[in-house]
This record gives C-alpha cells, sequence and structure tokens, in this order.
C-alpha cells in the first residue's frame, strides 16, 4: 500500500557563510537531521525556495518549519515566509548576546565554545520539533522529553535532504479561482490502493486527509471537497 | 582601487558537494586570493530588494554550486549581480574521479582536495587576469 509521507518538521538553516553563527545554524541543523532526530526531520536548502520550483516552494506548507539563523537579519525565517510559508519556529543563535561571537571561532573553524554552543541550538530545536508533532518520549514512564535524549533506533548518516523533492502540487479551480493543492496525488494514491472508490462515502475521509497538508477556508470547504472530488474521480479513472 | 571579487558558494546542508563549495570559498576567500575576494553569505541574496542589491554592488562574482540546481547562479542573477563564472562541484570532480568526497558537517581527505582543486582553479581565472575576472 502507497504510505502518505509521514508529517516531520521542516528544519531550515541560514547557513551563513560569513560568520561563525551562521555555521552554528548549519551544524546544530545537522545533527538534529542526522542524529537526534533523524525521523522526524528533515531539511531544505533555503535557496532553492527561489532556484527551485514550485514544489520546493511548498516545503513549508508541507511541513512545520523551523528557522534557525545566525544573526538578527533573519535570512532563514524571512526568506521561508516570503517564498514558502510561514516558519513555525524561528531561531536566532545566541539572541541575548550570552556568548562572546569572537570566542565561537570563525565561520570556517569553530572553537569549543562554538561547538557547545552547537548542542544549546540543537536542544532548542529537539525541543521545538518535540513540540511541534507532540511527541512524548519516555512513554513508559508517562514523562514527555525535554533534552537531548538519542532515538534508540538507527540514524541515517545522512540528513534527509528535500532537495528538488517535489512535493506534488496541482492546481484546481475552486468556486471559479485557481487553488494550489499540495500532496493530492500521495493521498489519492493511498485512498485508491485501499480500494477507496470516488463517490460521497470517501468525501470526509479524503478532505480530512487533504486538510493535514493544506489550508482549506471556512465557508468554502464544499467549494473545496467537489473540486478534490472531481479529481479524484480523474485520478481514479486513469488508474483503469 | 579595484572592487573585490565576490565569491558566492552554494549554501547546501544536505550533501557532501555543498561542503566542498563552501570550503573552497573559503579557501579562495582566506587563504589565496584575500586581498581580491570577498565571501558573500547567499542567504542574504535570498530575501532581494535592496539588501541584495546592496550586498553585491555593482562587483562581479563568482558562483560556486554544489549541484544541479545551481542556486547560488541562479540567486545571484535573480539579485541583479553579474555572474562572471558559475562554477560547480560535480563538474570539477568529473575530472578529479579519485577525490570523491563525503562528509558534510566535517568532509574527508578527499572533501579538502577537491575544494583545493577547485579554489586554485577559481585563483587562476583570477590571477589571468590581473583581478578582473574573464566573463564566462
Amino acid at each position: 500500500m502507497a504510505e502518505l509521507p509521514k508529517r516531520k518538521v521542516g528544519i531550515i538553516a541560514c547557513s551563513g557563510e560569513e560568520m561563525p553563527e551562521g555555521t552554528v545554524t548549519r551544524l546544530a541543523a545537522l545533527r538534529v537531521l542526522e542524529s537526534l532526530r533523524p525521523h522526524e526531520t528533515v531539511t531544505i536548502c533555503l535557496p532553492l525556495f527561489l532556484a527551485g520550483g514550485e514544489g520546493d516552494r511548498a516545503f513549508a506548507r508541507f511541513h512545520p518549519t523551523i528557522a534557525v539563523d545566525g544573526c538578527e537579519k533573519r535570512c532563514a525565517a524571512r526568506g521561508t515566509e516570503m517564498y514558502s510559508g510561514k516558519p513555525a519556529v524561528s531561531i536566532v543563535v545566541n539572541s541575548d548576546r550570552s556568548k562572546d561571537s569572537s570566542l565561537m571561532g570563525t565561520a570556517r573553524r569553530l572553537t569549543a565554545m562554538g561547538m557547545q554552543v552547537v548542542d544549546d541550538v540543537a536542544g532548542q530545536i529537539v525541543t521545538h520539533v518535540d513540540q511541534l508533532l507532540d511527541l512524548k518520549r519516555g512513554r513508559q514512564t508517562g514523562q514527555p522529553a525535554t533534552g537531548l535524549e538519542i532515538l534508540p533506533e538507527p540514524a541515517p548518516r545522512q540528513a534527509p535532504c528535500s532537495c528538488g523533492s517535489g512535493i506534488p502540487v496541482t492546481t484546481l479551480q475552486v468556486a471559479g479561482r485557481e487553488v494550489t493543492f499540495i500532496a493530492l496525488p500521495f493521498i489519492f494514491e493511498e485512498l485508491h490502493q485501499a480500494g477507496k472508490q470516488p463517490d460521497e462515502s470517501v468525501q470526509n475521509e479524503l478532505m480530512q486527509a487533504v486538510k493535514i497538508y493544506n489550508s482549506v477556508p471556512d465557508g468554502n470547504e464544499a467549494a473545496y471537497a467537489h473540486a478534490v472530488m472531481q479529481e479524484y474521480v480523474a485520478f481514479c479513472r486513469e488508474k483503469h | 582601487m579595484k572592487q573585490k571579487i565576490l565569491i558566492v558558494p552554494c549554501s547546501g546542508i544536505g550533501k557532501s558537494y555543498g561542503s566542498v563549495a563552501r570550503e573552497a570559498g573559503y579557501v579562495v576567500t582566506e587563504d589565496l586570493c584575500p586581498e581580491k575576494t570577498r565571501l558573500v553569505p547567499l542567504a542574504l541574496l535570498v530575501l532581494g530588494g535592496e539588501e541584495a542589491a546592496s550586498e553585491l554592488g555593482e562587483a562581479k562574482a563568482i558562483t560556486i554550486d554544489g549541484c544541479k540546481h545551481a542556486c547560488a547562479a541562479k540567486v545571484v542573477a535573480e539579485s541583479g549581480g553579474t555572474v562572471a563564472h558559475a562554477l560547480d562541484v560535480p563538474t570539477v570532480f568529473r575530472r578529479h574521479r579519485h577525490l570523491k568526497p563525503s562528509g558534510i558537517a566535517e568532509l574527508d581527505e578527499n572533501g579538502h582536495k577537491l575544494a583545493q582543486v577547485l579554489a586554485e582553479e577559481i585563483k587562476e581565472r583570477i590571477d589571468g587576469t590581473d583581478g578582473e575576472v574573464r566573463h564566462g
């Protein structure tokens, strides 16, 4: 059976190459992606919002995102909002200026203190990831996790990169205007493989799945459902 | 006084080639041609508008991309900058296949060697024209 892509948190680091804090954002994001929450997180390069296609720009609509910036210019947070969608969380490294920037090292080589800041920022990211996914760690004891514990599952060796992932984007006519939906083919495929016929009986289930990844304005639900159902009918017809 | 040439590397964090691009940018701007070049963070250019325009100014840019998406070259061009040369790591790697890089947060030895080779290619282009890069 086709699997609907699992909901993950997108981590977008500014990666600012000219300052140590930018390197901190990159290394902290990688630590979360590779080791701390490898199965719950995914990333995309910030410039791909501009250089990529519509599928890449749908990233922040598909994933709740955490923007990690090295300075108050907040390029990652602002760029994500400008091209894709407002980040759920915006973190700025050393925003309270509690650490002397020069002691973090250089953009090319961080010092031990710089690596400590990487640990701190990775911890902040993990906390937000768990909150966004409502993860309850340590279920045996009923205690939600707040720290940096490493998941028992084997970690992938590379960060899950969504570069060029091309999250499918479909434009439909809804009540006379064009509306862009994401992930429809994934949703249709799952329902189709489950033997769900394109009739009224599947409409609620279909729209529940659609609303996970798309915003459906109040008052327009019937029009959205009609357009999506028509598309599902066409999808099923092509499959036969 | 001549304007410094802008070196704009890929800011990718998902592939070794992105790390090679970034390291090559550091080798050029810190080790090989610090007087003639300046590193520009790609993230700032993504925002476009006046911020990007003031960062780029009238200077020529050499972009170093890590993959076929060519974000650095595209973003500089979209921001109104002048891309004098658009280089990419995979193309350089194809000429030096014995230097297959690995690692992202920490590049391996091959990654550093490939970055050095790429940086020296950039230096040749800069030196060969007395600080003024040739248009590619």
